[in-house]
């Protein structure tokens, strides 16, 4: 069980103050709903670079904090469109994390919509969710769920994110 | 929706990206404008891009030529938002319903890309 857990959110938009920031107090509220005596600090948003997002999560890692969640970045639109937000929390945990577990959802015309990881950083463990409230609440309950299950079949938890994911979609 | 395999599934839905420039954002609420959007369109709407001066957004099972239709009045709805401000240049710049691409078809592709990059 983690007793020290940060929130990470990202994005230009959060760090300019240009679109507020809804989904940290509702992760907040879940990891408190598994455990109400841990620490957990949310704090000010980074910008959509790699070397910003691993700095502050292997930052907060050696600060103590064995639960990091990133908010945002999980899709791979900014391809396409220079005006959409830089996706970039994923690559940053693929570069980083062992015993890595991840799941992605694709649109019909080919484009990744979200990429879930999950996997651990030393003794701390790391997932992203997803930037919109919708999608970022069902995938923190759902982790909330199944980490209170078993936190250590991080499969499973994935699995059961994505399912949350998926299911904001209609399936 | 149906899954490629275990960890990368395909979502069978269709949407139509909009594009709005000629606002200021400042201090918006996503989940308000959201529910503004649907109200008006009365479908499943996901703010995906927000800068200080334009909006992107996915709205789902609605196609190109009824948003365009309805561009008054979703400029109407986007202008009620707390953080959102029209300029004169208020406007829909740009509607794109997706294409379908043949997900059988598909080159490989390296770890952590967008698939939608094998085919550009």
């Amino acid at each position: 069980m983690f007793t020290k857990a940060m929130i990470i959110p990202t994005g230009d938009e959060l760090a300019a103050g240009i679109v507020l920031d809804t989904d940290a107090p509702e992760i907040m509220k879940n990891l408190l709903a598994i455990n109400g005596s841990a620490e957990v600090v949310r704090i000010a948003p980074v910008i959509d670079k790699e070397e910003a997002i691993v700095s502050k999560i292997k930052e907060s890692a050696a600060n103590g904090y064995d639960l990091i969640v990133l908010i945002g970045g999980s899709g791979g639109g900014h391809r396409f469109s220079t005006t959409l937000g830089k996706d970039y929390t994923h690559s940053s945990l693929d570069m980083i994390l062992s015993d890595k577990q991840e799941g992605a959802l694709y649109g019909k015309n080919g484009h990744m919509w979200s990429k879930l990881v999950i996997g651990k950083l030393g003794d701390t463990l790391v997932f992203n969710v997803p930037g919109p409230y919708e999608e970022a609440t069902a995938t923190i309950k759902a982790f909330k769920d199944s980490y209170k299950k078993d936190s250590h079949n991080l499969e499973e938890i994935n699995k059961s994110m994505l399912e949350a994911l998926k299911a904001k979609y209609g399936a | 929706m149906n899954g490629a395999d275990d960890n990368k599934v395909i979502v069978q839905v269709d949407k139509t990206v909009v594009k709005i420039t000629g606002v200021d954002v400042k201090g918006l609420n996503i989940q308000e404008l959201e529910s503004l959007l649907k109200d008006k369109l009365k479908s499943m709407v996901r703010i995906i891009g927000v800068t200080g001066s334009s909006l992107e957004m996915d709205v789902y099972g609605i196609e190109e030529e009824d948003v365009l239709k309805e561009e008054n009045g979703i400029i109407k709805a986007v202008a009620l938002a707390d953080g959102i401000t029209l300029t004169d240049l208020a406007q829909i710049s740009s509607v794109n319903k997706i294409k379908t691409v043949d997900i059988n078809d598909v080159p490989s592709y390296s770890e952590g890309q967008c698939m939608k990059e094998r085919w550009l």
